[in-house]
């Protein structure tokens, strides 16, 4: 007779115990994707209050989701994500209901807490918040213990300007308590910054930094393994509150040439190949097993102007270099007609918001040489700084403005630059050597024109800053459109700013709505979306 | 023989600190780091604090002090980008590299010595042309373009290998071809050139009128003497090890020592940056080192030449 020992009995317990994870893990027949990406984070880590860039919008939402989604496959809508519903319970103030029975990464349930330490100073504002007014910079060192860098508080101001307060109401419900009456705060909160993030995971981390590279969130996957400038891989959330996940693995990888990330998907390394430039998407199209997708993004190209630069303080100067844009030129050239010329820093998912009847400056030469006369501009050299194609096509496109600036009589010289930091960089400010004009891209990542206009130029946007534009008038402005409950006020409001910032006092000059392009098998059911996030849940799977 | 080991140590002891001194001077001469590696949108009292933070406020020479100070302490400095050592960071990506550069270096010798040698045996035949062809067409055409044609053929329209990555050995074999290839190019070119000079010179007339073979001659005397520019290149093909490797790195999305210099020096991580040619210079100066005594062994009129006198 077979006798059963302790030990036999334990070890056979335990491969009960193990069988049935065993065995899904055996009958898992979902597919794993390889995507080739230019680029898998700026920063080097995963945390959305730090990596603020197009390239870390790609995988955002697929490791953490926020209580509100933007419906970026459809119509553009706010859906309920992490929050069933909401509501105002005044101008100032939103109540959500959480979405019962969500699980982070890490199996441990969502809670009212998670959300309000995901809005809180551990993660948000740090100890001091007021110490990290207006920084943005990388500071090293600043990384260290569990912190959060400067930056990251600082783009959780510019994120939610009004902030007072996260309650806790009960296990289910929350309330974000603003300063100000809000009028986009459902737009606001449905940003990636306000992805939820485990508490208990962000405590078991040695470090802000090792945490921001494997954030624990609740989104279809989750961060397995990420190695800084080489690759991310996410596995599925088999717990996810929608269901399990149709992919096993999705895999980045950093493969810097656009040719490099052509040839990996042509030879079968990757499935996906991203930011393809409009030049190769017919050769890719005529492939049997390839396809190009994608289309207009809720993006838009401009070129950037430094008003405090010698030569461009008179406006004149600057409406010139607006009328001396041939758009048609750059779209038909280098985008095959396909991308739209915006009626100026709009969209329209604004809605009732949008302004009709606004457009881009006119291209017109002789009113730009008229201007520079009129300015009494006599070919001083006006830098123009210049990265290496981070944007698609953005070298060909700055030799089409540049041809045309100097038509006009317009002396712009191109500075070539390794970095965002280089090319922003203030050494010289206000000098002939300092900044003149750069080229920027705004999203509008809700539907609402604070979300682009003033996020970018206000007073807490970037341009006015780092000291490169700023204009009263505007900034009393940006106050009423972020804080006014009347929508005729609003609309008023935004129509002026339009014309301030590109007719009068021109901050910058909008080229073209951004197009992203997607190479990818053919057999693989996926859509792309309405801006970089590429979504792999199953809402966008074979759907 | 110690005198001549103690020299060459000392030589390249010096040669080393200049480097190094180098290093530093040029890096920060190519602009100030906080304003390069902090953002823009800084403050300048952030700008300020992390001048403190990094002793760039300090003079000049002193700067220069703690840094050859900790250099001697085995501190080499932390990224800026990523918070840790920045030897860690460096020391991770040297295996991937070396699995290109070593086996390359083995297609180096093993290709380019014996082609060269072969070439120089038969002078002006029609093998010596074909190898001299492939040899000039190899180191002629830039390491990116080869790499882009291998992988056009061997990964996109044969489908027989991967074009980029570094998930397995397969991943390796294209990237290591493209290093071979140019490099046994080159090797190819000199050691045909030290042979056929080789063969002219006298001694080898002597050996053969004396009746020795000529399979013999060419083996006892030829070869360890059309060996020492032969050396002298792969003591350089062994010094580039670490850094020999940046564009096909690149090309190949191979993370190595190349790929990793590219992303510190656009990111203006001065530690990693200072930490790569460090080592790099180490390196090459260890390869030169070991060249010197080689020489001194292949030749022995090399350990006791007196000063002036020509080898």
């Amino acid at each position: 007779m077979p006798v059963l020992s302790r030990r036999t009995a334990l070890a056979s317990a335990g491969a009960v115990l193990a069988l049935p994870r065993f065995a899904i893990a055996q009958a898992d027949q979902r597919p794993s994707v390889t995507v080739a990406v230019q680029k898998i984070a700026n920063t080097n880590t995963l945390e959305t209050l730090r990596e603020q860039s197009n390239v870390g919008a790609r995988h955002g939402g697929s490791y953490g989701e926020a209580l509100i989604e933007q419906d970026w496959l459809g119509d553009l809508t706010l859906q309920p994500g992490l929050a069933t519903e909401w509501r105002r319970v005044d101008d100032r103030t939103l109540e959500f209901t959480l979405r019962p029975g969500v699980r982070f990464h890490d199996g441990r349930e969502m809670t009212a807490e998670d959300v309000a330490f995901s809005f809180g100073p551990q993660r948000m504002w740090g100890a001091d918040p007021a110490a990290a007014r207006n920084l943005f910079g990388n500071v090293p060192g600043r990384t260290g213990g569990k912190e959060p860098p400067p930056e990251a508080a600082a783009i959780a101001r510019r994120t939610y300007p009004g902030f007072e307060r996260i309650e806790v109401v009960d296990a289910r419900t929350v309330r974000f308590v603003n300063r100000i009456p809000d009028p986009a705060l459902e737009g606001r909160l449905s940003r990636t910054t306000g992805m939820v993030l485990s508490q208990a995971g962000f405590e078991a981390a040695n470090s802000w930094l090792d945490w921001a590279r494997k954030p624990v969130g609740t989104g279809p996957y989750k961060v397995a393994e990420f190695r800084p400038d080489q690759s991310l891989t996410l596995v599925a959330h088999d717990e996810h509150w929608r269901g399990r996940p149709p992919l096993r693995q999705i895999r980045f990888i950093e493969v810097p040439e656009v040719s490099g990330r052509i040839n990996a998907l042509l030879s079968g390394e990757a499935d996906f190949a991203c930011d393809i430039p409009p030049d190769q998407t017919d050769a890719l199209d005529r492939s049997a097993r390839h396809e190009v997708v994608g289309g207009p993004i809720m993006n838009h190209r401009l070129t950037v102007f430094d008003k405090s630069h010698p030569s461009l303080r008179d406006a004149g100067i600057r409406r010139a270099f607006t009328h001396a844009v041939d758009r048609k030129a750059i779209v038909d050239a280098l985008w095959g007609g396909r991308a739209p010329v915006p009626p100026g820093l709009q969209f329209a998912y604004y809605g009732p918001m949008l302004v009709e009847g606004w457009e881009a400056p006119r291209f017109d030469p002789a009113e730009a040489r008229r201007l520079l006369r009129e300015a009494n501009y006599r070919g001083e050299p006006i830098p123009y700084r210049l990265l290496n194609n981070y944007y698609t096509a953005q070298v060909p496109t700055a030799q089409i403005l540049l041809e045309g600036w100097r038509a006009v009589g317009l002396n712009v010289v191109i500075e070539m630059k390794e970095n965002f930091p280089q090319v922003l960089s203030n050494a010289g400010a206000g000098t002939p050597a300092g900044r003149g004009v750069r080229d920027w891209s705004n999203s509008a990542s809700f539907n609402d024109p604070v979300a682009s206009l003033t996020a970018q130029h206000g007073p807490e946007g970037q341009q006015w800053q780092i000291g490169e534009w700023r204009n009263e008038e505007f900034g009393r402005l940006s106050a009423v459109l972020e804080g006014s409950m009347d929508r005729e006020e609003r609309r008023r409001a935004f129509r002026r700013m339009l014309e301030i910032a590109e007719r009068e006092d021109p901050a910058y000059t909008v080229l073209h709505q951004t197009l992203n392009f997607t190479a990818k098998r053919r057999d693989l059911p996926w859509k792309a979306g309405q801006s970089f996030f590429m979504d792999f849940s199953a809402r966008n799977w074979g759907a | 023989m110690l005198r001549f080991l103690g020299l060459r140590l000392a030589r390249a002891l010096l040669t080393l600190a200049l480097v190094v001194t180098f290093a530093f001077v040029v890096l920060r001469l190519s602009g100030d780091p906080a304003l390069l590696i902090m953002s823009a949108d800084a403050p300048p009292e952030a700008i300020a604090a992390f001048r403190r933070a990094w002793g760039l406020d300090d003079p000049l020479w002193e700067q220069y002090v703690r840094y050859f100070a900790a250099i001697f302490r085995g501190d080499l400095g932390q990224s800026m980008r990523d918070g840790r050592p920045a030897i860690e960071l460096v020391a991770e990506r040297i295996p991937a590299t070396l699995a290109l550069t070593l086996p390359a270096l083995l297609i180096k010798i093993g290709l380019g010595i014996p082609a060269g040698v072969y070439a120089a045996l038969h002078r002006n035949s029609f093998a010596d042309r074909a190898v001299m062809l492939l040899a000039v067409a190899g180191f002629t055409v830039p390491s990116f373009v080869l790499g882009l044609v291998l992988v056009l053929v061997f990964a996109v329209t044969l489908g027989w290998l991967p074009s980029g990555g570094q998930e397995s050995w397969r991943h390796a074999i294209l990237p290591v071809i493209t290093l071979g290839i140019g490099g046994a190019a080159v090797l190819a070119r000199f050691t045909r050139s030290a042979m056929l000079e080789v063969l002219g010179q006298p001694y080898m007339r002597t050996a053969l009128a004396k009746g020795v073979p000529w399979h013999v001659a060419v083996r006892r005397h030829a070869l360890p003497n059309a060996a020492i520019p032969t050396v002298t290149i792969v003591g350089f093909m062994v010094g580039s090890l670490l850094a020999g490797a940046v564009v096909v790195e690149s090309v190949f999305s191979w993370p190595g020592v190349g790929r990793l210099l590219v992303v510190a020096v656009a990111n203006r991580d001065l530690a990693v940056v200072q930490c790569i040619l460090l080592l790099v210079a180490a390196t090459m100066v260890t390869a030169n080192l070991i060249v010197d005594l080689l020489y001194g062994a292949l030749d022995p009129r090399l350990r006791v030449a007196p000063k002036g006198a020509s080898a």
